[in-house]
């Protein structure tokens, strides 16, 4: 573990910067299933799906970051993440992502009995929303703070 | 004693004047605070996500054409210009400096013909001159959400892919800080690197070699793109470049359009500092005329009750 690769990692989103860091790996959700970037990966470029990246810093410290939906480009010596949101494992608040949740599937319940409504819009909000507890359950998992149920 | 009234008259409307001066700057300071935010906000995405499309360009042109937004048509035969311009005057030169930098461009390449995209009001000032415009577009003091910008980007895709334009370029005022703005003309589609700023350059104008060092010192600030690498692409690099690019297009008109925005209120915000500033110094000017005039009619008119009371006494 002495002489660990470490690349630079980028995570943006339109808002501000999330992420800046070096880190060992990370682990993302693309559309054709979870990849997982170690140090000299070939360049890459993906799609994101809403879900969770998780990400070992070069101090061995791993940290989990909601994301939902963006792009993923791997260059020879960076990692950049521009997604259109993304909240770090410490800023997700468990009250919030459980209403917002709520109201999704209340929307999602009330767009099967609308015809005109955007079913793939509330669709993919819930989606976002599901990613973003994920990643707050598996955050607790790892701090071992109170694991919820 | 007209004529001090008249001066009296002049001062209190120069300073009515003042007021307003003085409420717009502060106005424009808070908005101007507000865009900055935003702009330093969204920069560091709008950047990567431009290196990003340059990495594919310079990959695409490798080999051959990936994408049609990727590709440069080999005849030029029309072009179009989406302008950024405020909604409201009082902002000094910001709205002619950008359009007299759009119409240099037209100019130097009078070989093709230009449309005119218009986001913000006081663009129809190009009808005035002669300029064929295709769309306007109204745009918010301060934008919040990138879906504003989303029919724009459709608009310019859609004429680009079926043929009407075979080059877009937006034209906005980049920010660079509070005291200075540079107005730009950057390509749009296709996507080339090395034509990026071709647009920029005027012959003949002083300024513009210290507006391209301004411009790259903020772009090897922001930007540190080492091209021309080989990508693989997840799924597949049809789907992949569907999805990113038009994605990528809109953050950069977006981040135009939020520069644009920045650039708008600070200048206005020092226009209308200049002219509180000229509105004290004038109140000043009109104040000591004013008391030499009173001096004057109260020396002139003793001087008569005088001279009468010595008509009496003899």
């Amino acid at each position: 573990m002495a002489n660990q690769k470490i690349i630079k990692f980028e995570i943006a989103t339109p808002e501000r910067v999330v992420l800046k860091q070096e880190i060992i790996s990370i682990t993302a959700p693309t559309q054709s299933g979870e990849i997982t970037i170690l140090p000299d990966h070939i360049p890459l470029v993906s799609i994101l799906k809403p879900g969770v990246v998780e990400v070992k810093l070069a101090d061995g410290e791993i940290e989990i970051i909601a994301v939902s939906g963006g792009f993923i480009e791997v260059l020879k010596d960076k990692i950049v993440i521009l997604a259109d949101s993304a909240e770090k494992g410490a800023e997700l608040d468990e009250t919030q992502i459980i209403e917002a949740k709520k109201r999704a599937e209340e929307a999602k319940e009330k767009a099967k009995n609308e015809v005109h409504y955007d079913w793939s819009a509330v669709a993919a909000k819930l989606e976002v929303e599901m990613a973003r507890e994920r990643a707050l359950h598996k955050w607790r998992k790892l701090k071992n703070i109170n694991p919820v149920k | 004693m007209a004529k001090t009234k008249e001066i009296s008259r002049r001062i209190k409307s120069i300073t009515n004047t003042k007021k307003i001066t003085r409420a717009m700057e502060m106005v424009a300071a808070a908005k101007m605070r507000k865009a900055v935010e935003a702009v330093l906000r969204t920069r560091t995405y709008a950047n990567l996500s431009w290196e990003t499309v340059l990495n594919l360009s310079a990959m695409s042109n490798a080999d051959e054409a990936q994408h049609p937004l990727l590709t440069k048509r080999s005849e030029i035969k029309k072009a179009a210009i989406i302008l950024v311009t405020s909604n409201r005057g009082m902002c000094g030169g910001y709205n002619s400096a950008i359009i007299n930098k759009a119409k240099y461009s037209v100019k130097r390449h009078s070989e093709v013909p230009v449309e005119f995209i218009l986001v913000g009001k006081k663009g129809s000032l190009v009808y005035s001159q002669n300029q064929i415009v295709a769309a306007e577009f109204p745009k918010s003091d301060l934008v919040k959400d990138a879906s504003e910008v989303t029919p724009i980007v459709k608009l310019a895709i859609s004429d680009f892919l079926t043929g009407k334009y075979d080059k877009v370029f937006v034209a906005y005022t980049d920010f660079i800080s509070p005291a200075k703005q540079i107005p730009r003309v950057k390509q749009l589609l296709p996507i080339e690197i090395t034509s990026e700023d071709k647009y920029l350059g005027i012959v003949g104008d002083p300024k513009v070699s210290v507006d391209k060092e301004m411009l790259k010192v903020k772009e090897e600030k922001h930007l540190q793109a080492q091209l021309g690498n080989e990508y693989i692409f997840e799924p597949n690099p049809t789907e992949v470049l569907n999805q990113i690019i038009p994605r990528l297009l809109e953050v950069q008109i977006f981040q135009a359009l939020l520069e644009a925005n920045a650039s708008e209120h600070s200048a206005r915000m020092s226009a209308m500092h200049q002219a509180t500033e000229a509105a004290t110094d004038m109140v000043k000017e009109l104040t000591l005329f004013y008391n030499k005039a009173r001096q004057a009619g109260i020396t002139a008119e003793i001087a008569e009750i005088s001279a009468g009371a010595n008509a009496l006494l003899d």
